[in-house]
């Protein structure tokens, strides 16, 4: 039974060393897959420190010239451009304060016109008005002289018919004057009837 | 094999033969030193077509074409990065952080081109150099513009209590000149591996599904989920080139600063 059980220690020692002896044979010749190798760090480091190279000194500078040379173009465009703003503001503002004042001007223009209009205006009238009560006085004073002729024209045509009238009726002369004095009562009693 | 799928093995995926150059050389060059080739000569054509004389003038035309979309990335990179994080000072740092993006970029972006459909940086070669490279470029900037105190101000921030920075420099030492690298390096190695195995997954779904009678009927579902992926490893190709450039941005501006 021992002999047995020693026989069987044997073989699975020697199966077991065999196994280690193989698995140690196939680490030395598996490579990890995930471990970097040397050859391609070798061009990796090549191939970029290349390009590094290339793009410090032959392509970048003529990307960046230009890339910079548009930017200085486009920030002297905007300072042109607020410039050309600051003096439209500018201008504006001068013309908004001429037109004020031309404006404060004309309206003051067209307050002493209208001054002016009123005042002459109101000379005008007056002046009408005093020409219009002159006409109107010499008007009245011509009807008073006329309406004053009239009655005396007419005084003394009715005195010198009542009168006649009269003196054919009682065949005797009368006093004229005093016959005259009557119709002429009479006539301006009638007169301011 | 899974249910009738047979996947090949991770190595079949990314392990690629030398197309010149004995096995195991050093200088051996396959199909991921191809890609960043590409990236360098497609990278340097498109700045030279931008760069014609014929496109440059007059100045004040508006960009058109090539010329367009080489101006608006290096003004990304100029105002949204650079500008960003670092301030006007940053941007002499432009060619370094351009040629990162550019770099990056492109080779992600050959995941979805057809007959490559492998992005250069799902090896980790790729981002090690790179983080490598930025770690070196952000340590001589600092030691460029604040000397050796560089180190020193670096590990221990201005304001921290002495009694704090048996606990502080350690902690600073490792986040800076150790996690940076390797957390700049596996990030990008590990989403765009990430990207690329599911992108084969499915693919390898549809063909497995084109074949088989009764699956057929899945077989529409997979090839969306496949186009659906690439669009949205466009996306990452792009957003991981974008982090690298960004965070290598923020390590360069923090070494010009002690107080940052």
């Amino acid at each position: 039974m021992l002999a047995s059980i020693l026989v069987l220690a044997t073989d699975a020692a020697t199966t077991a060393t065999d196994l280690l002896d193989q698995a140690a044979g196939d680490a030395k010749t598996v490579k990890n897959p995930i471990l970097p190798t040397v050859n391609e760090m070798f061009w990796a480091a090549i191939f970029f420190i290349a390009l590094w190279a290339l793009m410090k000194f032959v392509l970048l500078p003529r990307i960046t010239k230009v890339m910079d040379g548009r930017t200085d173009k486009v920030r002297d465009d905007l300072a042109a451009a607020d410039a050309a703003e600051a003096e439209r503001v500018a201008k504006l503002e001068q013309y908004e304060a001429g037109l004020a004042g031309a404006r404060a001007e004309a309206v003051a223009i067209i307050e002493a016109s209208r001054a002016e209009g009123d005042a002459e205006r109101r000379t005008q009238i007056a002046a009408a008005e005093a020409e219009v009560a002159a006409a109107r006085a010499e008007a009245a004073a011509e009807i008073a002289d006329a309406k004053a002729r009239a009655r005396s024209e007419l005084t003394g045509s009715i005195t010198d018919i009542a009168v006649g009238a009269a003196e054919a009726v009682i065949q005797k002369p009368l006093d004229r004057a005093a016959q005259g004095r009557i119709v002429e009562d009479y006539v301006n009693a009638a007169g301011q009837n | 094999m899974i249910f009738g799928l047979e996947f090949p093995p991770i190595e079949n995926l990314v392990e690629w033969p030398n197309l010149f150059g004995p096995t195991d050389s050093w200088y051996g060059f396959n199909k991921i030193a191809l890609i960043n080739l590409v990236a360098l000569v497609a990278t340097a054509v498109l700045f030279l077509l931008a760069g014609r004389r014929k496109t440059l003038e007059p100045v004040t035309n508006a960009p058109k074409g090539s010329r367009n979309l080489v101006e608006s990335a290096v003004g990304f990179i100029r105002d949204g990065i650079i500008v960003e994080t670092i301030g006007p000072d940053g941007l002499r740092y432009l060619p370094f952080l351009a040629s990162l993006f550019f770099f990056i970029l492109i080779t992600n972006i050959f995941e979805v081109i057809p007959f490559f459909h492998m992005p250069g940086n799902a090896r980790m070669a790729g981002p090690a150099v790179l983080a490598l490279l930025t770690w070196v470029y952000f340590i001589a900037v600092g030691i460029k513009h604040q000397g050796l105190k560089y180190f020193w101000n670096s590990v221990a921030p201005a304001g921290v209590p002495k009694a704090l920075l048996p606990l502080v420099v350690p902690i600073e030492l490792l986040s800076t000149f150790i996690v940076r690298p390797f957390s700049l390096a596996v990030r990008l190695f590990a989403n765009m591996l990430a990207g690329h195995i599911l992108l084969v997954t499915f693919t390898v779904l549809c063909i497995t599904l084109w074949g088989a009678s009764l699956l057929l009927a899945v077989l529409p579902f997979s090839f969306l989920m496949l186009v659906g992926l690439t669009g949205f490893e466009i996306m990452v190709a792009f957003l991981q080139a974008y982090i690298f450039t960004i965070l290598a941005s923020v390590y360069i501006g923090s070494s010009m600063h002690a107080e940052h």
